[in-house]
């Protein structure tokens, strides 16, 4: 960059002299860049009238003699003024207007203005992709659907030159215009604006070391003028001037005159020698909604993923350079400077000491809280625990999935390690914010059951509830061993197995009765774990319930075995009577030539399987119709449990209060129009669905349901196949 | 003219000419019978059905208790015995030194059959308990139907499957056994299934092979004792069976040989189309 300025320095004149007799500007001196106000007020009085101007940032006028007209709103564009799109006759012509203006930008390179519309529509990174042949017609939509123009830089970027506007410099003093060029997309994005009077070489080394700092190419784009009373010739002059000072092609002159709305742009080209018309658009943008909002690529299919991600490249570049340049607006560095700027301005980082003392303590607690999930997972993952019967029990306790599943929240939370990107810190908060939901709302619970002695309550119930569904099985049973709904079952297997299944009941009801006298205290320690958070008492209900009822899961694997077994003899079997057999080789069934005595066993045992096939087939509905009403209740209570440890509780509440920090694309405003000025658009920020953000940001949870389809539910449930609530460790490998 | 189409000839395309039909041939395979030889084969559908006959005969008197389990198990080991005598007797031994079968593994085979039929009986008696009568009947009869339709009587078609038609044949005994009032007699009476049902066929076959003159005479005291038996049960019933033994003994053979007079079976220098269906595959 040095040799650069070093270049044109040679080229225009000695100006670090600073007493250039070259004849470009010093020959002429302007007022303003001497001491003088921009109305000849002197300077020392300028940091009273900037705090009699700008309230909100009335202390900082004191800080320094630098002056920032900071705007939160947009006080150049009056956005209540803007006529409103889908509105009646009134605006119907300017409406067409516009239309035609645009379509006519484009025409001039490109034909037919509808085609250029269409695919510049279609070809947006974000937002709605719905052609629409003319912004007119695009208007006339219904208010409520999105209505927008997805602005397509490439097509426009032959013919028209966008200028990007901070809406909150609209108010700004005259000055020079500071920004980056992005030449592919011939547009120019604001960052901000520098006030008369400055010294150039201290602008240019500014704008050096706001490039080295943030990475982005900025550089000075034009000038800005904004006069309240009536145009001075000798000022316009001037601007065209500095052109020739800070090089850059194209020069950009945007003037604003008194409270007109309507600014004029021109652009100068030095080397280019045919001075042709050049179109130009003001695009108002709220810079602080820029800076902040996090661009999301658009969730398209994959098809065409490459074009589209160039197309998001392109918006994305101006969102990236605004958000690169954080540091131009955040810091109080370059306070002291002798540069004035007019750009947003933050609250800046003095107001936030409770936020800083926050933030320096929760160091040495991240650290301690990782030292202990080191310690406890440490614990976790020791050998002692992984032996058979106790590994197989972790697996099958929802508890302990939970239990790990938070340890790792925890772990990620508490991990110094600095979160790369966005998504990741987003991920952060998430975890956070569900982890703190869930941990108030179990102690909410907690509360609620340690009043009024609710636990002695609930244990005194729940025993007579075990005995009577107990009872319940017992009748079941006996009406089993009749004649069921009139059903003819054999009788000795239906004696058998009844007398079984009562035998396990007997086994059951002696186990809960030997339980009684512990089951208020077990309640009691187990309810402390509501501290632990809501999903962990959940699960340990959850998990209490399968305890519960553990006879029925037993009745349930008897009768399916007994089923499983009779359907595969039956199947192999009539394959067998009809003279075939399964061919494991081809997968097929082929014909086969038994022995006599193979086919009469095979018979025999067909003929005496077919004809119990009724009576287990009942048994086994009877108790699959039971081990699915416990499943489903498990399964509801399991779904509770993920959707707060999935729910992206964190984005949901940033959408529904800031919802210009997730952004999925932009939409333009056509604001009011005047012939002979430049086109005026607002851009906005399209916020990101609902629906996405939860797709996006959705935590991954251990999945406990099984992933079975419907008919594969069916089918397994017709031939006899165990259901589990869990996923089986080996149906991965299938 | 010429039947060729690559020539050019002063006809059109579709042009027949007188001499098209020259070639025609008629019931070129067309085969002559001879009544005697029909006669003598139909004894395999006679004895079938003579077998059935004396099958449902045997449980009849069981299971009115006029025929004892023991009686009916020791005269069923005294013919199985003689049979299996007979059968190596009748072609010198030839048949079991072709197939390599060793006698050991006959006796484990008999082994088989009777300990699994010993072991099954008393589930097979409780087996269809709670089964109307009425279905049990319903079922026999249309097992021992399949059993007729689906036997190997020589003939060469897709229908034959002697697999389906034995298992269809023990599926029927195992329904009536579970109607008999012990397990023994169950037990006999699936073991008799066995032997009319897989040993005898077995047996007619090596005699029809090697001594006809000997297979027509068995063939006639097994149908006339078929009908003795079933004479004492129903009269009405021993003489439409015997009507119908008589039928497909002579009057079908009868009906063969002049329906096959009126065969009408064109061949030519033509393609015709012929329908190949694999008929197997239903079954």
């Amino acid at each position: 960059m040095d040799g650069d300025c070093g270049v044109l320095w040679g080229k225009v004149s000695p100006w670090p002299l600073g007493t250039g007799d070259n004849g470009v500007p010093w020959g002429k001196l302007h007022p303003w860049l001497l001491g003088m106000g921009d109305n000849g007020v002197p300077r020392g009085q300028r940091g009273l009238m900037g705090k009699a101007k700008s309230p909100p940032f009335g202390d900082r006028g004191q800080q320094g003699p630098m002056r920032r007209t900071g705007s939160h709103e947009n006080n150049g564009v009056p956005r209540g003024k803007v006529s409103p799109w889908p509105l009646g006759q009134g605006t119907a012509g300017s409406r067409e207007d516009k239309g035609i203006r645009w379509g006519a930008a484009s025409t001039g390179a490109h034909g037919p203005p509808g085609g250029w519309a269409r695919r510049s529509l279609s070809a947006g990174p974000a937002g709605p992709r719905r052609p629409s042949p003319s912004p007119a017609e695009g208007a006339g939509r219904a208010a409520g659907e999105q209505r927008c123009w997805v602005y397509h830089c490439s097509r426009v970027a032959a013919m028209v030159l966008k200028v990007f506007f901070p809406s909150c410099c609209s108010s700004a003093e005259s000055g020079i215009l500071i920004g980056r060029w992005i030449s592919e997309q011939n547009s120019a994005v604001i960052l901000a604006v520098v006030h008369f009077p400055f010294i150039p070489v201290q602008v240019k080394q500014y704008v050096s070391e706001v490039q080295r700092v943030t990475k982005v190419n900025v550089s000075v784009l034009g000038s800005w003028s904004n006069s309240k009373q009536e145009k001075e010739e000798s000022l316009s002059e001037f601007l065209e001037d500095l052109g020739t000072i800070f090089s850059h092609e194209p020069w950009i002159q945007i003037s604003k005159e008194g409270n007109s709305k309507f600014w004029s742009c021109s652009t100068l080209q030095k080397h280019s020698n045919n001075p042709k018309e050049e179109e130009i658009i003001l695009v108002y943008y709220d810079q602080r909604k820029v800076m902040l909002s996090h661009l999301h690529p658009p969730l398209d299919t994959a098809a065409s993923t490459d074009r589209k991600a160039d197309d998001a490249s392109k918006l994305s570049a101006i969102f990236d350079t605004v958000a690169k340049s954080k540091v131009l607006f955040m810091t109080d560095r370059y306070d002291d400077g002798p540069i004035k700027l007019t750009h947003w301005q933050s609250d800046g980082v003095e107001a936030s000491i409770i936020v800083e003392l926050l933030k320096q303590a929760s160091v040495p607690a991240c650290m301690l809280l990782t030292f202990l999930l080191s310690v406890i997972s440490g614990i976790c993952r020791s050998r002692v625990l992984k032996f058979w019967p106790l590994s197989f029990l972790w697996s099958k306790l929802s508890t302990c999935e939970q239990l790990g599943y938070r340890l790792q929240h925890l772990q990620v939370i508490s991990s110094n390690k600095k979160a790369q990107n966005e998504s990741q810190l987003m991920r952060k908060a998430n975890i956070f914010v569900s982890l703190l939901i869930d941990v108030a709302l179990g102690i909410l619970l907690m509360s609620w059951l340690y009043r009024k002695n609710r636990i002695g309550h609930l244990a005194d119930t729940l025993i007579p509830v075990a005995d009577n569904v107990a009872e319940e099985l017992q009748d079941l049973l006996q009406w089993l061993m009749g004649a069921p709904a009139g059903l003819k079952m054999n009788r000795a297997l239906d004696q058998v197995l009844g007398r079984f299944f009562l035998y396990h009941i007997h086994l059951w009801i002696s186990y809960i009765h030997l339980m009684s006298p512990f089951i208020e205290m077990i309640l009691w320690y187990v309810g402390l774990s509501a501290c632990l958070g809501l999903t962990m008492a959940l699960c340990i209900l959850s998990d209490i319930i399968a305890l519960l009822t553990f006879h029925i899961y037993c009745f349930y694997v008897y009768g399916a075995r007994l089923y499983c077994l009779k359907i595969y003899g039956l199947s192999s079997l009539w394959r067998l009577f009809r003279g075939k057999k399964w061919n494991v080789l081809r997968q097929r069934v082929d014909s086969c030539s038994y022995d006599l005595d193979q086919l009469f066993i095979g018979t025999l045992l067909f003929t005496i399987l077919l004809f119990l096939l009724p009576t287990t087939a009942l048994y086994y509905l009877v108790f699959t119709l039971l081990r699915l009403l416990v499943v489903i209740v498990q399964g509801l209570i399991h779904l509770l449990v993920d959707l707060i440890d999935s729910l992206p509780l964190y984005s949901i509440i940033l959408r529904l209060c800031r919802s210009y920090r997730l952004a999925a694309g932009v939409k333009f405003r056509v604001l009011e129009q005047q012939d002979g000025k430049p086109l005026r658009l607002l851009m906005q920020i399209n916020p990101l669905s609902y629906s996405s953000v939860v797709q996006t940001y959705r935590l991954p949870t251990y999945s406990c349901y099984p992933k079975d389809s419907w008919t594969s539910l069916c089918k397994k449930l017709f031939l006899g196949e165990l259901i589990y609530p869990w996923k089986h460790k080996g149906e991965k490998q299938d | 003219w010429q039947k060729v189409l690559y020539e050019r000839q002063p006809f059109p395309d579709n042009y027949v000419d007188q001499r098209f039909l020259e070639e025609l041939r008629k019931n070129v395979h067309a085969r002559r019978y001879r009544y005697r030889a029909v006669v003598f084969q139909s004894g395999a559908v006679v004895q079938q059905l003579c077998s059935v006959c004396v099958f449902v005969l045997t449980w009849w008197y069981m299971a009115a208790g006029a025929l004892s389990p023991q009686g009916l198990f020791a005269a069923a080991l005294a013919s199985s015995l003689l049979g299996y005598v007979l059968f190596d007797a009748v072609d010198g031994g030839a048949g079991r030194w072709a197939s390599g079968r060793t006698r050991w593994a006959d006796l484990k085979s008999t082994l088989v059959f009777a300990a699994f039929t010993y072991g099954f009986s008393p589930v097979l008696k409780t087996l269809t308990e709670s089964i109307s009568t009425d279905t049990i009947y319903a079922m026999s009869a249309l097992m021992l139907l399949g059993h007729l339709i689906f036997f190997d009587y020589g003939a060469n078609a897709a229908i034959v499957s002697s697999t389906l038609s034995l298992n269809m044949a023990i599926f029927a005994s195992v329904c009536l056994a579970s109607r008999l009032p012990r397990s023994l007699h169950a037990f006999v009476m699936v073991t008799f299934a066995m032997q009319i049902f897989a040993l005898w066929p077995m047996l007619q076959k090596k005699l029809k092979a090697q001594t006809p003159r000997c297979y027509v005479g068995v063939t006639v005291l097994f149908a006339l004792a078929a009908l003795a038996g079933l004479a004492t049960v129903s009269s009405v019933g021993a003489v439409l069976f015997a009507s119908l033994l008589l039928a497909i003994s002579c009057l079908c053979p009868y009906c063969l040989i002049r329906l096959q007079l009126l065969k009408d079976n064109i061949h030519g220098p033509w393609d015709e189309a012929e329908i190949k269906e694999d008929l197997s595959r239903f079954l």
